[in-house]
Order: C-alpha cells, then structure tokens, then sequence
C-alpha cells in the first residue's frame, strides 16, 4: 500500500482539509493508501518514508520523496490538476 | 419556558465537554448541515476538547511541579506556562458566546464585502478562535455580552483590513496570489516588523547588514520537531528543578509526549469544524458570484518558505533564552515554540528574506508576545479554569489569544475607560486605513508604469 504524508504549518489546520479531500478521491478511484499528516519543519526527517509528500504551500526542502503542492485543494481553484498529478503517484 | 431553562442549566452544570457539542451541533445545523452530520461534528469536536484536558493533566502533574522547584531554586521566575494555542482554542470554543461571536464575525465579513471595504473572503471557520476570544475575554472582565462582540467585531475589522493589505507582500514574497491570510497569529507581527523595518533602513549601515546562513537547517533542524523541543526543554527544566535522574528523564520524556499530543487533539477540533467551514463557503461563493475575492486562508499555507523555516530555527531557541532575561517576563515558552513560524512568516516577507532584519525583527514581535502574554495571564488563567482547563495553582498563557499585539490592543482598549480608549482607536483605524489606500494607490500606479513600460 502506497504511503502518503500531507504536511502544512502546524500539521493540524490545511493539513487536514487537504488530507481528507484526498482521502475522498482515492476512495472514488478505489485506490487503497494511507495518509499521514505532519508539520511541515517535520518533513525531512519523516519523507523518506513516503510515496509522496503534498504540501499546502510552496515548500523547497531538498528531500528525495516527490512533492506535490495542494494548494488549489484549499482555494478550489485548479484542484483537478492537482488531484491527477497527485494520483500519477500513487497508481 | 422552565424547561428550556432547567435544560439549559442541565448543560452549563454538565460543564464544557458536553455543552461544546451541542453548541457545535446548533451551528452547524444554522449553516443548513444534517442533523447527523451536525451532530458528528459536535461530538468531534467534543473528543477534541476531552483530548486537551487529558494533556493539560498531563501537564498538571509533571510540568507545573517542576517549574514550581525551578523558580524556588534559582529565582528564575517563569511560572506562567505556556499550554499552547491549542488548547486556549478549545477555551475559545468552549465558551457560551461562542455561537454569536461566529456569526458575527461571519456578518462583519459579509457586510464589508457588501461595502466593498475588504476584498478578504473569510469562510475559514476553524481560524475564528484568535477573533471571538478577545470578545470572550472582554465579556468575562466586564460581564457586559454587547462588549464583547463588539471587541470580536473590531478584531474581526482589523484582521480583515491586515489581510488585504498583507496580500502583495504573499504574492510578491510568497507566490501565491489571489489569496490572503486571514490568521492572526502571523498577522499581528505585521504592526511591529512594518514601522520597525521602515526604521532598520533608515540607520545608516545596519540597512547594508545582509547574510546568508547556510546548513541552519541542517544543525538547528531538530528546533522544528516538536518531540525534540519537548525532550530537551523538559529535560532543562528537570534539571534546575534538582530531580534525580530518573525523574529528569522522565519529565523530558513526559514533555515530549505533550509536544506530539497536543497538535493531535486539537486536529480533532479542525476535523469536526471542517463540514461547517465548507457549508459556510458554498453559502458565501453562491452569494458573492463574480466578484473577485481574496480567498482568505490559513496562514500555514506560507510557512513553508526556506527563510522563514531559516529564521524561525534560529528565533526559537533565542526566544527561550529571551524569556529568562526578558525584564518582566513570566512566561516559561512551551508548547508554542513548535509556531514560531506562523509569528515570523509576514516578518521575513515585509524584511524581503533578508535573515539580519528578520531575526531582530522576530525577536522584537516575540518579546512582545512574551509581555503581553505576562499581563493577561492571570484572566486568562481564570477563563479557562471556568471551563475545566486548569494546571492546578499556576498560571497559564500561549503564543495566541492576547499575547499577539494587536489582540491585546484590542483587548486592553474594551476594558479601559472606553470614554478615551474607543476615541483612540476609531481615530488610528482611521489613520492606518487612509495610509494604507494612499500606499496602494501608489502601488498601483507604479505597478501601471512599469506594464506601460514593456
């Protein structure tokens, strides 16, 4: 099963909207994952434990997990791109 | 007429784990959610409110002792302990004005929206918390409901007008535009780090002052783990507390827990307060169709950004060395080193990355935060005791609520003598306002010279 880690500032607010809109689509796609959430200053310690790594804003840490940007999951605006790249990962 | 208030009573006596769901349930079924799901988010976030009185327990038994001995045995008098915003957020939501509050602020945004006085479209429900609690904390010093949501009211103004003016700088800085950051844990800084970085580049040889620092995040990158924090600062403590070793160990492993904990319950509040947060949003975005809106977000979508995580590494463990020498500081900062980001964010953006002008900036907006977290930690201490949030005889504050400047502000101006302190407000609001729209003005115009000249 493939691992995803969603990472915004505190771990707790964006993360969670953008893990759960997540959640819902891969759901639809019937793609099975687990989704973690964390701070994004946690993020290089935890990445390499992942499949893929979505942030909730431009974050530019060197990490060797890919990175997919969410922030169009927050405002609506663009999200289906964003939905189809992150599941480019994970199918 | 008797049993609504024999009920009513029922619920205040049953205290906030129970009251919070039902004042959640009520909202969410004004915002047109089913009753089931209004009531799962109730009761989510009820467990969230029952987590964070389970870690401030936790907190309670370890950490208060320790700080107690810490302060007997070298006069380090840092006994007010930092719980987190976390749980000052569970207090806010807690509260039984909680549900006016929301929706005033919800009408204050629709309203300027209406008067085109704010491009800030803020649907963000979850970050209501910094504004209703000063009106809370209003309405528990002065008793007086119409007080206190006129206070929100007012934060709900000003965090509205911050965002709007703040949205170049997350454009131009952050790249991300059409957005605005309607947070106030990082916009407060903005009224320090704005007059402050004017003056900075008017001294003459600190304005050159420019260096990069490079592998900060290499040597300081455990700061960022909250775990750490929590393991070495409750270690330290157990130490000038004089514990056996065992004990020290333990209180720095207890510490850690709380670190990890804390963020896990209050997600449980975001979870629950999410379907309310999309409710409100469909109901807005149908209603506002075709205007062109700042889409106000949660300001963890900036820090990110390499400088801030930079300088907020470098600001954290200043912050706590700050804290000990800082003349009449009494805060003991915890459990909101793991936010430091968030009050640095718009300070590296208006110091345009610039590591030298960020981190005296940064240290200046943390003082503050430490001073005005002193002066308002006895109410409240008081508040949150009311609804179940204690640590036994000491005091308690957080890097959020009126320790950020401008909701201090805010606060200290409701409860003064409102004949001179109102007066004083409308008239800097005012001043600020017009300054601002000049400066845009400006903005714009040279944003038109520089498209006419390509």
């Amino acid at each position: 099963m493939k691992k995803v880690l969603v990472a915004c500032g505190n771990g707790i607010a964006t993360s969670t909207v953008v893990a759960s809109k997540i959640k819902d689509r891969l759901a639809d796609e019937g793609i099975q994952a687990t989704i973690t959430q964390c701070k994004l200053l946690e993020v290089p310690s935890k990445a390499e434990d992942y499949d893929l790594v979505v942030t909730t804003g431009n974050y530019v840490g060197k990490i060797s997990t890919p990175i997919v940007g969410a922030i169009s999951l927050l405002t609506g605006i663009g999200q289906e791109e964003i939905f189809e790249k992150i599941l480019s990962y994970l199918k | 007429m008797e049993f609504m208030y024999n009920a009513f009573n029922l619920l205040l006596d049953a205290g906030a784990t129970v009251l919070l769901p039902v004042i959640i349930t009520i909202v969410g079924l004004i915002f047109g959610l089913k009753l089931s799901r209004a009531f799962r988010s109730g009761l989510t976030v009820g467990i969230g409110f029952a987590g964070i009185l389970l870690i401030i327990d936790m907190m309670k038994e370890n950490l208060g002792p320790a700080a107690q001995a810490m302060v007997k045995n070298f006069g380090i008098k840092l006994d007010i302990i930092d719980v987190g915003w976390g749980s000052i957020a569970a207090v806010t939501w807690a509260s039984p004005i909680i549900a006016i509050l929301i929706f005033a602020i919800l009408a204050t945004n629709i309203i300027m929206l209406l008067l085109k006085a704010t491009d800030t479209l803020d649907v963000d429900i979850w970050n209501y918390h910094h504004m209703a609690i000063v009106g809370i904390m209003v309405y528990f010093v002065t008793e007086n409901v119409i007080l206190g949501i006129l206070a929100t009211v007012v934060m709900a103004i000003v965090t509205f007008k911050l965002s709007d003016w703040t949205a170049p700088l997350v454009e131009d800085f952050f790249g991300i535009p059409g957005v605005s950051l309607p947070t106030m844990s990082a916009l407060s800084s903005v009224i320090i780090a704005a007059p402050l970085n004017w003056l900075l580049d008017r001294i003459p040889g600190i304005n050159k002052i420019n260096f990069d620092i490079k592998d900060v995040q290499k040597y300081l990158g455990f700061f960022g783990e909250p775990a750490v924090i929590g393991l070495i600062l409750g270690g330290a403590i157990g130490i000038l507390a004089k514990y056996p070793i065992s004990d020290i160990l333990g209180l720095g492993v207890s510490m850690a827990a709380v670190m990890v904990l804390i963020p896990k319950m209050t997600s449980l509040f975001m979870e629950g307060l999410m379907p309310i947060s999309e409710a409100a949003q469909n109901f807005m975005q149908t209603r506002f169709k075709g205007r062109n809106f700042l889409i106000g977000l949660d300001a963890a979508v900036v820090v990110g950004n390499e400088q801030v995580i930079t300088t907020s590494l470098i600001i954290i463990p200043l912050t706590i060395a700050m804290a000990s020498i800082l003349p009449g500081n009494r805060v003991l900062p915890f459990a909101d080193l793991a936010v430091v980001t968030f009050r640095v964010a718009m300070v590296v953006a208006i110091a345009r990355g610039n590591i030298f002008k960020s981190i005296v900036m940064g240290l200046v907006a943390m003082a503050a935060v430490l001073l005005a977290g002193t002066a308002t930690a006895p109410v409240l201490t008081e508040l949150a005791a009311s609804v179940g949030v204690n640590i036994g005889d000491g005091l308690i504050t957080s890097f959020a609520a009126t320790s950020l400047t401008v909701s201090y502000l805010v606060y200290k101006t409701f409860i003064s003598n409102l004949v001179i302190s109102i007066p004083i407000l409308i008239i800097i609001l005012i001043g600020v306002w017009v300054f601002m729209k000049k400066l845009s003005e400006k903005r714009t115009q040279i944003l038109a010279s520089q498209q006419s000249d390509k």
